[in-house]
């Protein structure tokens, strides 16, 4: 009952800050005039939204990859996933392929599409050896994201749309639009069920793959699908929000030393707490060099990949 | 009653066969020893009869059911398997990792309910760790962390427990403890398990295979099974047997 008991603290702490960070900013509101003030309801409102969407999409994506690939380093960005989706998203973008569809943008799509290629492809390379330690998926993941990162560049400089894709690229939320929040919705909804209801397959999983199997756990179905809808959860991030990184590997990190690794606790208080998070980091970006705003990209990687580091670290000296 | 009957099995790794046309059935309540030398394919056997390695050809009946005709969950309902090795999943209490033992029994929108804790409960009163319920499974000692691995295999409630070397990396005294135990549970479960020290599993079992290069060479009771000659054509190891008349265990003497 103590998890509940976290999880309504997550709650209320998210309500706060997300109500206080609505007056934050360049431009100082009154609460009195709150009702009616449009830069709360029209530009911070829709970001403060968004940056919460893409926290859930991204801490989710990680705790599902960590989980599945059996693998603490798992992370969307670590593993490339992100930078194939910037490459489909970018590419969309660029050229003349991005309209939208029954109210589903082609964007994420594409952005899904080539995160699908970058994942598979990280991971048969992973698999070379039987036991091939964490560390080969994660340089796997270097590979494949320098590949992605290459492209990337190229599709930037052949779309004449350097500045605007640039930007986009670093992660921000500056341009926020509650039409982004309804794109991403549905994918945090999807992604949030489908993880919460194969939190079982997830727990049977930490004791090992054939213990899973031994269990009654088909791992192969269940690896393959979940790292499906991994995937689409990071897709539809990176197509909206661009590349923000270390999400994924951090808050997992965090809760689990907080709750423990069972997952019917984990995915919701990571979710929670990856909302959280970018919520934070969104505010710190637009307040800290205000009125100029740093990409929340930006910060995430400077607090992230020390962290990454810490983690590696961690390993070792318990090895 | 029959608790397992195994027809013509043929299995391997890949393209690599080990074990080659092992035939044996056994009845419910037997104690099966497998022995045999390093690669004769113990732990091939008891993957296969685990459905952790495909069969084949031949045929696996568990308690009259086709193994072949049953969903990975129907199995693991009737058969739970004990590895060698289990790493200790960190933040996990003896708790948590008993109660993984009830995933065959949930259903997709389901998550466990009394009843599943009502077993693990069982169970932990069966094996009389009430004392370690709550401890960090971390934190056990080697003999220990297999008493709980034994404990999470039972909540899987399976007519066929399959132990690969459960004693092989603990002292004596564990040893003893976890060959008790599980010649305790054989009057609930049918249980097999695959041994290095071919005294303890003669004492303990009533029954043993004699294993060598994936075929079975031996198949009954230990006094039958453990004679010089099968010795030697397993392992190349001159034994004597002796026998104490008043126990009717037999015992190796190896002469090197």
């Amino acid at each position: 009952m103590k998890k509940r008991i976290l999880i309504y603290l997550l709650f209320s702490m998210l309500a706060m800050l997300a109500f206080s960070s609505l007056f934050l900013g360049a431009v100082t509101v009154p609460v009195q005039e709150m009702l009616s003030s449009p830069i709360i309801w029209t530009i911070r409102m829709p970001r403060i939204l968004l940056a919460a969407l893409t926290g859930i999409l991204l801490a989710t994506s990680g705790v599902i990859l960590q989980g599945v690939l059996r693998n603490p380093l798992a992370d969307p960005y670590i593993l490339g996933v992100s930078a194939g989706a910037g490459v489909g998203a970018a590419f969309s973008l660029s050229t003349k392929l991005n309209f939208s569809f029954l109210g589903f943008s082609t964007t994420p799509i594409l952005a899904f599409l080539f995160a699908l290629l970058a994942v598979l492809v990280v991971y048969r390379l992973s698999q070379v050896t039987e036991r091939s330690s964490p560390e080969t998926l994660i340089l796997a993941g270097v590979a494949v994201s320098s590949m992605a990162a290459a492209i990337l560049a190229l599709i930037i400089i052949l779309s004449g749309k350097l500045q605007s894709i640039y930007f986009w690229l670093l992660g921000s939320f500056s341009l926020s639009s509650y039409q982004d929040v309804l794109v991403l919705l549905p994918y945090a909804a999807l992604g949030l069920v489908f993880s919460y209801f194969y939190s079982k397959e997830l727990n049977a999983l930490l004791l090992g793959e054939e213990m899973a199997r031994s269990m009654g756990v088909e791992v192969d179905r269940i690896r393959f699908s979940m790292i499906l809808v991994a995937t689409l959860m990071t897709a539809a991030a990176v197509s909206v929000s661009g590349l923000i990184g270390f999400v994924g590997l951090i808050v997992p990190h965090l809760v689990r030393l907080l709750i423990g690794p069972h997952h019917r606790a984990l995915v919701p208080v990571s979710a929670l707490s990856g909302a959280i998070l970018l919520i934070i980091a969104d505010t710190a970006a637009r307040t800290v060099l205000s009125p100029m705003e740093i990409p929340i990209g930006i910060v995430m990687s400077l607090v992230g990949a020390p962290f990454f580091l810490y983690v590696l670290r961690r390993r070792r000296m318990r090895k | 009653m029959t608790a397992l009957a195994v027809e013509n099995l043929i299995s391997g790794y890949g393209s690599k066969k080990i074990l080659q046309n092992l035939s044996f059935e056994i009845k419910v309540g037997d104690f099966l020893g497998i022995v045999g030398p390093n690669g004769c394919g113990k732990t091939t056997l008891l993957r296969v009869l685990a459905g952790l390695l495909p069969l084949w050809q031949g045929r696996i009946k568990i308690g009259g059911w086709d193994v072949a005709e049953l969903s990975r969950k129907e199995i693991a309902q009737k058969v739970a398997y004990v590895p060698q090795l289990m790493e200790p999943v960190e933040g996990f209490t003896v708790t948590d990792m008993i109660l993984l033992g009830r995933t065959p029994y949930l259903n997709r929108f389901s998550f466990e309910e009394e009843e599943d804790w009502q077993v693990v409960k069982a169970v932990i009163a069966e094996l009389k760790i009430e004392n370690l319920a709550n401890t960090q499974v971390d934190e056990l000692s080697g003999g220990e962390f297999q008493r709980v691995a034994i404990a999470r295999a039972l909540a899987q409630e399976p007519k066929l427990i399959l132990l690969d070397e459960p004693i092989s990396h603990l002292d004596i005294r564990y040893q003893i403890k976890i060959l008790k135990l599980l010649y305790k549970l054989r009057s609930l479960k049918t249980v097999i398990s695959t041994f290095h020290d071919l005294n303890l599993a003669a004492r303990f079992c009533n029954k043993l295979i004699l294993m060598k290069k994936g075929e079975i060479i031996a198949y009954g009771r230990p006094d039958e099974i453990l004679t010089a000659e099968n010795i030697w054509s397993a392992y190349r190891i001159k034994a004597e047997v002796r026998r104490n008349p008043r126990k009717k265990h037999a015992r190796l003497v190896f002469l090197p």
